[in-house]
């Protein structure tokens, strides 16, 4: 019987995509996180709204208005905390997505795929530019750091440095539209998210089994909405949690200086979520080599499903596999802890061999699955 | 002799290492076999279409049952794990016949 919901033709779209969507019966809470990424991308243009209310991006009364969106503005302090630690939110899920991703082959839905590398490369650009923006000493040098890494390019590097400069420096005019790309990014993101979703729907998801599972679904409502409220309710927790009791946790407390051109911080040093490209950067002694590294750590995953080459899909029945991901995932982690670190012995040489055993994953798991196929045929 | 006894001994080995790969994968616990799990390329994709009723009908009870199991974050109970040597290759001759069609009507391709 058809219902108002599955003909109107602007609720159908809705419809389809959150009551009526056929959804295998055994996802598991690792497909939660698309969803909360949705919920991250919702939290931060409302708090994100609001703050450029108040926000001023000019380099003389940037670092003021912050202050005086902290102080002044009615709950602003809570405004400014939700943002800045829901972009750490963000990108919890975001790793946590990819990572479901990686193990469980969704990428052999390629289309979803590579629009999710680009959201993940939007989102990378747009807490990039956002750490610019209160202009504290490690909003500064941050930004001076990475975007000097464009000089790297031959020929035109310095050209381009300047274009992206507005200047000869880092500067109110790169302040200025670091702004307006942080302000309009979000919006690009919501654009590509919808794109992502329609790829996604065109196949319907994959499940931790990586078997086709249309002899076997259930609607999205009540089952999953249901779910994905539950992982709402256990975020939002942990959100208040951080963002009340301890919200500069993951801060750096050189972001309270305001920006000084004159005196450079003795660590310079990105957000957590950046850490381990950071890592993989210095561990490259040449700039343009470290500069190349740093965009193949991520780039490296559109290689994923061209070099898919085993029977099954996914790590779920290769135990050897498991056992290489789950050491990708530690190697992610002393890369983060390293990026941290000064570049001093013994962390120059640590952050040097797990950059190498970060890559030598993705050579040696096509691999090691051709051996395991080869084994139990 | 030694040297008539080594082909039997690696045949053997394989044969060991493979039962001992096959029982570790774990597609077994759900009472899957081999050739249900394997990814639906469009060639693995064409030899489920020329599979007979009883076999498709077989096919899907397993998926069906494993992606209940699955659910529940459970296996099947121990006696009922597909066993090395009663795994049939079902679908291997099928998808033999559709890989040598494609590949001949490929060669057929280059030529014209």
């Amino acid at each position: 019987m058809a219902t108002f919901r599955s003909t109107h033709p602007l609720i159908k779209i809705l419809n389809n995509a959150l009551v009526d969507l056929p959804a295998p019966t055994n996802i598991s809470s690792w497909w939660n996180f698309g969803s909360l990424l949705g919920l991250c991308l919702t939290t931060q243009i409302l708090t994100g709204l609001f703050l450029a209310m108040h926000y001023t991006p000019h380099v003389d009364l940037a670092f003021s208005s912050v202050i005086h969106i902290m102080r002044d503005v009615n709950y602003g302090w809570l405004l400014r905390t939700i943002h800045a630690n829901g972009a750490s939110f963000f990108f919890i899920c975001l790793y946590l997505h990819v990572g479901r991703g990686m193990f469980y082959g969704s990428y052999l839905y390629m289309m979803t795929w590579f629009s999710g590398i680009a959201l993940l490369l939007l989102t990378m650009g747009a807490a990039f530019m956002g750490y610019v923006l209160p202009w504290g000493q490690m909003s500064f040098w941050g930004a001076t750091v990475i975007t000097n890494l464009l000089s790297a390019i031959p020929y035109m590097g310095d050209t381009v440095v300047q274009w992206v400069w507005g200047g000869f420096a880092v500067d109110n005019a790169t302040l200025n539209r670091f702004f307006s790309f942080h302000f309009i990014i979000p919006f690009i993101i919501m654009a590509v998210v919808m794109i992502h979703l329609l790829f996604l729907h065109q196949t319907g998801s994959n499940n931790p089994l990586g078997l086709k599972s249309d002899t076997d679904k259930i609607p999205f409502h009540p089952y999953f909405t249901i779910k994905d409220l539950v992982g709402f309710l256990i975020m939002l927790s942990l959100m208040c949690l951080l963002t009340l009791l301890n919200p500069n946790l993951l801060g750096d407390p050189e972001n309270f200086n305001p920006a000084n051109p004159l005196v450079t911080p003795v660590h310079i040093q990105p957000e957590w979520y950046f850490l381990f490209a950071y890592a993989i950067l210095r561990s490259i002694p040449n700039k343009l080599g470290g500069v190349i590294a740093l965009l193949m750590s991520i780039l490296i995953l559109a290689i994923l499903p061209i070099w898919h080459k085993s029977s099954l899909r996914g790590l779920s029945f290769y135990p050897l596999n498991k056992f290489m991901f789950w050491m990708m995932v530690g190697t992610v982690f002393i890369l983060t802890w390293i990026g941290a670190k000064p570049v001093e012995d013994p962390y120059v040489f640590i952050g040097q061999l797990f950059t190498v055993i970060y890559f030598s994953y993705f050579i040696l798991a096509p691999v090691s699955l051709k051996m395991w196929d080869f084994l139990i045929k | 002799m030694a040297v008539s006894k080594a082909p039997a001994f690696l045949s053997q080995l394989r044969l060991t290492l493979g039962r001992m790969a096959y029982n570790a994968s774990g597609f077994n616990k759900y009472g899957l076999m081999h050739d249900d799990v394997l990814y639906e390329t469009p060639d693995v994709e064409e030899a489920i279409r020329r599979l007979p009723t009883k076999l498709v009908d077989e096919r899907n009870y397993r998926i069906l049952r494993a992606l209940q199991y699955s659910g529940l974050k459970k296996y099947l109970p121990k006696n009922e794990w597909t066993k090395y040597e009663e795994d049939v290759r079902y679908l291997q001759p099928y998808l033999e016949e559709v890989i040598r069609e494609r590949k001949e009507k490929e060669s057929w391709e280059k030529m014209f």
